[in-house]
């Protein structure tokens, strides 16, 4: 049962309306749509629920409601709602559009004017998104499996804090279903110096893993910064730029690799040289697509 | 046969265990791979030590030569 949007002259005002206007007081009529809706002027005083899966709008016409009608619109479907100007005017101080689970009081000046104010908004997105973060302590071999999706197209990977017993270069190769590596069509090309100037270049034609950072001794701190593209989407040929210092050799290496054989990766593996164990933190973050 | 940890994103395991003959295979291979870059490597600083003693000069002049 709804109430009149108003009551005119010689109109009777029941029981059963006094008793919905109670019952509205503390337990809000409400309507839920599951479809983009265009707000009526019985909708006044009420809750509108959306729940779609997809996105949807809540429009507001003019001439429907007078000044000081107030509206709860809310969204609980997995489909953000935007509330949508039609031929009213929707003014806010936040975002229009509802996430799931948030809600805002609409609220109107006059017949053709409304204000919209959020409750909840939807959290901006970051930049980059921390996927994986795997803390790894004296192995010699260790893959990272799974971390690459179609969520993102770039990818940003830190080896940090990477320590070994003696002299260790650390490489990577790829990962794809199976989980299998990818050994071989590595190419790579590395060049940087050491604080004396003396020029140190890693180059690799058509190997088996890619160089990621080298450390010297157990004291030395290497750090590294690989940005990928090519991996986790459709099959694609793995591009990465490299920037990574070795805290030992004082060694800054900046180049790129690329592996010639186009797959949908994955993962990926790490190696260290001389079987030496190594110990670090790799993050890895997802860049956002927009 | 050398140890492999294998850290699952998907399922959240960590598994570490022997390697299989082709994971040995791979590893053994991607050393060898190292080995010879840093012979290669070590082969061109002797040669580089050699040249500077040939020319006479030390390494801070040949960088200075070089820009």
């Amino acid at each position: 049962m709804a109430l009149p949007t108003v009551f005119l002259s010689g109109d009777v005002f029941t029981a059963a309306n006094a008793n919905l206007l109670r019952s509205n007081q503390y337990n809000q009529t409400v309507s839920t749509k599951t479809t983009s809706y265009t707000l009526v002027a019985a909708d006044v005083g009420t809750r509108i629920v959306m729940n779609s899966a997809s996105a949807t709008t809540i429009t507001v016409n003019t001439s429907l409601f007078s000044a000081g009608d107030t509206l709860v619109l809310q969204n609980i479907g997995a489909g953000v709602c935007t509330v949508t100007a039609g031929t009213a005017t929707v003014s806010s101080a936040g975002p229009l559009a509802i996430p799931q689970n948030g809600s805002g009081i609409l609220y109107f000046t006059s017949a053709g004017v409304s204000i919209y104010y959020p409750s909840a908004v939807t959290a901006s997105a970051s930049a980059l998104t921390l996927i994986s973060s795997t803390a790894i302590s004296a192995q010699t071999s260790v893959a990272i499996d799974n971390v690459f999706t179609s969520t993102y197209t770039n990818y940003l990977v830190l080896f940090d804090n990477f320590v070994a017993a003696g002299s260790m270069s650390l490489r990577l190769q790829w990962r794809y279903a199976g989980p299998t590596t990818q050994t071989t069509l590595s190419f790579y090309a590395l060049s940087g110096y050491n604080y004396a100037g003396t020029l140190q270049t890693q180059l690799q034609n058509s190997g088996a893993s890619i160089f990621v950072l080298q450390t010297t001794s157990g004291a030395s701190q290497a750090l590294s910064q690989v940005n990928i593209s090519g991996v986790g989407n459709s099959s694609q040929q793995p591009v990465a730029t490299i920037n990574s210092f070795d805290n030992g050799f004082l060694y800054y290496l900046a180049g790129g690799a690329n592996t010639d054989q186009a797959r949908t990766y994955t993962g990926f593996i790490l190696t260290s040289s001389n079987a030496n164990n190594f110990t670090g933190n790799v993050r890895i973050y997802g860049y956002q697509k927009s | 046969m050398t140890k492999i940890t294998i850290y699952d994103h998907e399922t959240g395991e960590t598994v570490e265990r022997e390697m299989t003959v082709a994971e040995q295979t791979n590893y053994d291979n991607v050393q060898t791979e190292i080995e010879a870059e840093l012979e290669a490597q070590a082969a061109k600083a002797t040669a580089r030590t050699a040249l500077l003693a040939k020319l006479g000069i030390t390494e801070a002049e040949a960088q200075l030569l070089l820009g």
